[in-house]
């Protein structure tokens, strides 16, 4: 029998309320600032677009020591359609930060499914803590698709920063929708809506307490149901703006958890992705208005500084993970004067799956690996600061497609080596 | 005269040939005793080297870095034929101490009597060493990707430093267990290791004070933001 994650308190204040139709979560972790107004932006979303359906918004904190729950309790909310509960945070969550910022987001998204299943709530929107760009649409948007159209994945789609999001543009998005056929722009976005069905089904599976439901719960999610076939959507959410409270986290740290997940559900899910050629665009709803972005600074030099250190002092583990080919023709454009450096996106896709492959075949320590990838990354982002310089954002993302198909194309030979287990089998990619 | 000839003559004659027959039948008896080890030690080892390919022992050995170094060093061709030649060195070890039993002499009963109380810190000893070798692999490589990370410029002197200290700790340890002088390693190392030390702490003191100043407050102070510091967000 699963473990139950709810206390017998919140078990029968959740069974009281009898069968809902929708539920909308907040997972938070001290965020006093932001949370009063995401709950009323629910609030809101829910009075003006669902009137007529029966809803709870679910507050999954952890430990937070801000006043979060104060400031969730002002909102002035009628009593029957909020509810607090608290997720459990183990110290594992307290230790290490994860890149999303909030200790226990698997735990927290456990909770709200399991009340959305014991109410039989037919649609769950969850959406971040610490957003400012939330309005009421958030939720007709996150909602109305899985409610009206049946689809059970509501991915987020944000207007972003041509420099916003390059570990998404650059690694998430293209090997993913390379993988398992789906364009979902956003797979990390954070905010989305699922169906009751999906979200049982995430219950039944055993990642609760593992590395992927503390660090790279939101990849899960969307590659799960992506994989497992569920109908997959996305919606436009316009900006996404929200309190950035860890600026300079690690980025090696981030890359482990974010691109270390990928790889690992690329094992888990062989089967699912070995047979997919091509993609097929995830329908899209909402209208897609043009909005005002946070400006973006990025400083190159020191992207490349990293990027030829990287080249140089970590060659031994490049040489391990690396063909040699490639590894030739990187160290060729490493190179290159500062002015002239450009890693093109061919071998970068093959660097990606070179790495997917050393990871799936346990070449060296696998954080090792990932952390190693940083400076390759880093050199990738330079090269992409310096070519879309001057573009606007539509020629950056006809640009980011552009990557996508040669992820697309290499991917027959990333499935023609998967298999093969020798070190010897690194030569081909 | 013909009692004088037995006595003094023939008996120490016969007694010689005596042992001598004993002896080198003894001799004998250890010579195949070795070439049975020799054969059977050649056999063990090849079906260890195989069974251990067949079970992909190399490729674990690559993925705890033990693989690279082996061949690195130039101990075996890999790790699976490392393991069958040390079964093989086990096997004629064995051989060639039971056939040293076999001679019944009093040198060759207290030789393996000796060897089989050593064996367990010889044993202790290689155990410390492979630790020693893997900690120091995974710690320099730690340190080297951090150190890369954070953008240091002496990541690999930094790696360097991490394995070389982590082996001389190592070997200090397996020494010490094979009671190898001990007293002289132990105050080798510490006159060694407090000798870099003062050297480190002269050097920084004398001819680099203005970069250690430097980096205590690079640490201890608030940075104020730098021009052209980055605002993105990788994810």
């Amino acid at each position: 029998m699963a473990e139950e994650i709810l206390s017998d308190q919140a078990r029968r204040q959740v069974t009281a309320l009898g069968h809902l139709d929708i539920l909308v979560g907040v997972p938070s972790c001290n965020n006093a600032r932001t949370i009063g107004h995401v709950v009323q932006a629910a609030q809101a979303g829910l009075l003006k677009y669902f009137p007529d359906q029966r809803a709870l918004i679910v507050n999954s904190d952890g430990s937070s020591n801000d006043g979060t729950r104060e400031a969730v309790l002002s909102t002035h909310l009628d009593t029957q359609s909020l509810m607090l509960v608290s997720h459990p945070l183990y110290p594992v969550h307290r230790f290490a930060t994860p890149y999303h910022g909030v200790p226990g987001k698997g735990s927290a998204f456990r909770t709200l499914f399991r009340i959305a299943e014991i109410a039989q709530a037919r649609a769950v929107a969850v959406v971040d803590a610490d957003l400012r760009s939330i309005t009421p649409e958030w939720f007709d948007l996150l909602l109305r698709p899985v409610l009206d159209a049946e689809f059970d994945y509501v991915a987020p789609y944000y207007k972003r920063h041509k420099y916003d999001g390059t570990i998404t543009n650059s690694i998430i998005y293209p090997l993913t929708r390379a993988l398992y056929g789906r364009r979902v722009r956003q797979p990390i976005g954070g905010d989305f809506g699922i169906s009751g069905r999906l979200a049982r089904r995430f219950l039944t599976r055993d990642v609760w307490s593992t590395d992927v439901a503390r660090y790279g719960i939101d990849i899960w999610m969307t590659t799960t149901a992506i994989a497992e076939r569920f109908r997959v959507c996305q919606s436009y959410l316009g900006a996404k703006i929200h309190d950035v409270k860890d600026p300079g986290s690690d980025l090696s740290a981030m890359l482990v958890q974010v691109v270390g997940s990928v790889f690992s559900l690329m094992e888990t899910y062989e089967k699912a992705w070995c047979n997919v050629v091509g993609s097929e665009p995830a329908p899209l709803f909402g209208f897609a208005f043009e909005v005002g972005l946070e400006p973006v600074s990025i400083n190159v030099p020191r992207m490349l500084a990293a990027f030829w250190q990287g080249c140089h002092d970590l060659l031994p583990i490049y040489e391990r993970v690396i063909s040699p080919v490639h590894l030739k023709v990187l160290l060729a454009r490493a190179a290159l004067p500062a002015e002239q450096f450009v890693l093109p996106d061919e071998l970068w896709a093959k660097l990606v799956y070179g790495f997917a492959l050393a990871y799936h075949r346990r070449v060296i320590d696998r954080q090792h690996l990932v952390k190693s990838l940083t400076p390759l990354y880093l050199g990738w982002v330079a090269s992409f600061a310096r070519q879309t310089e001057n573009e606007t954002a539509a020629q950056v993302e006809e640009r980011i497609e552009k990557l996508c198909l040669i992820y697309e194309q290499l991917k027959s030979t990333l499935i023609s080596q998967w298999s093969l287990r020798t070190k010897d089998a690194r030569s081909e990619l | 005269m013909r009692q004088f000839w037995e006595q003094a003559i023939l008996e120490p004659l016969r007694q010689l040939s005596q042992q001598a027959v004993a002896s080198l039948s003894s001799l004998v008896g250890v010579l195949i005793l070795i070439l049975l080890g020799l054969v059977v030690g050649w056999l063990a080892k090849e079906v260890v080297y195989r069974l251990l390919r067949v079970l992909r022992f190399d490729r674990m050995c690559d993925r705890l870095g033990v693989g690279s170094e082996i061949e690195r060093l130039g101990v075996a061709r890999s790790c699976s034929y490392l393991a069958g030649q040390i079964v093989q060195g086990i096997i004629v070890l064995t051989a060639l101490l039971a056939g040293l039993t076999a001679m019944r002499s009093p040198w060759t009963q207290n030789l393996v009597e000796r060897f089989f109380l050593y064996l367990p810190h010889l044993l202790a000893a290689l155990v410390v060493t492979v630790v020693g070798v893997l900690v120091s692999r995974f710690l320099g490589r730690s340190a080297l990707i951090a150190a890369v990370n954070a953008g240091m410029p002496s990541a690999r002197l930094l790696s360097a430093l991490t394995r070389f200290f982590v082996m001389t700790l190592a070997i200090v340890a397996a020494l010490d267990e094979l009671g190898i002088s001990r007293t002289t390693i132990i105050v080798t190392f510490a006159i060694l290791f407090g000798g870099v030390v003062a050297a480190a702490a002269i050097a920084l003191g004398l001819g680099a004070r203005d970069l250690a100043r430097d980096f205590l407050q690079s640490q201890f102070r608030p940075k104020p933001k730098a021009e052209g510091e980055d605002t993105m967000r990788h994810l």
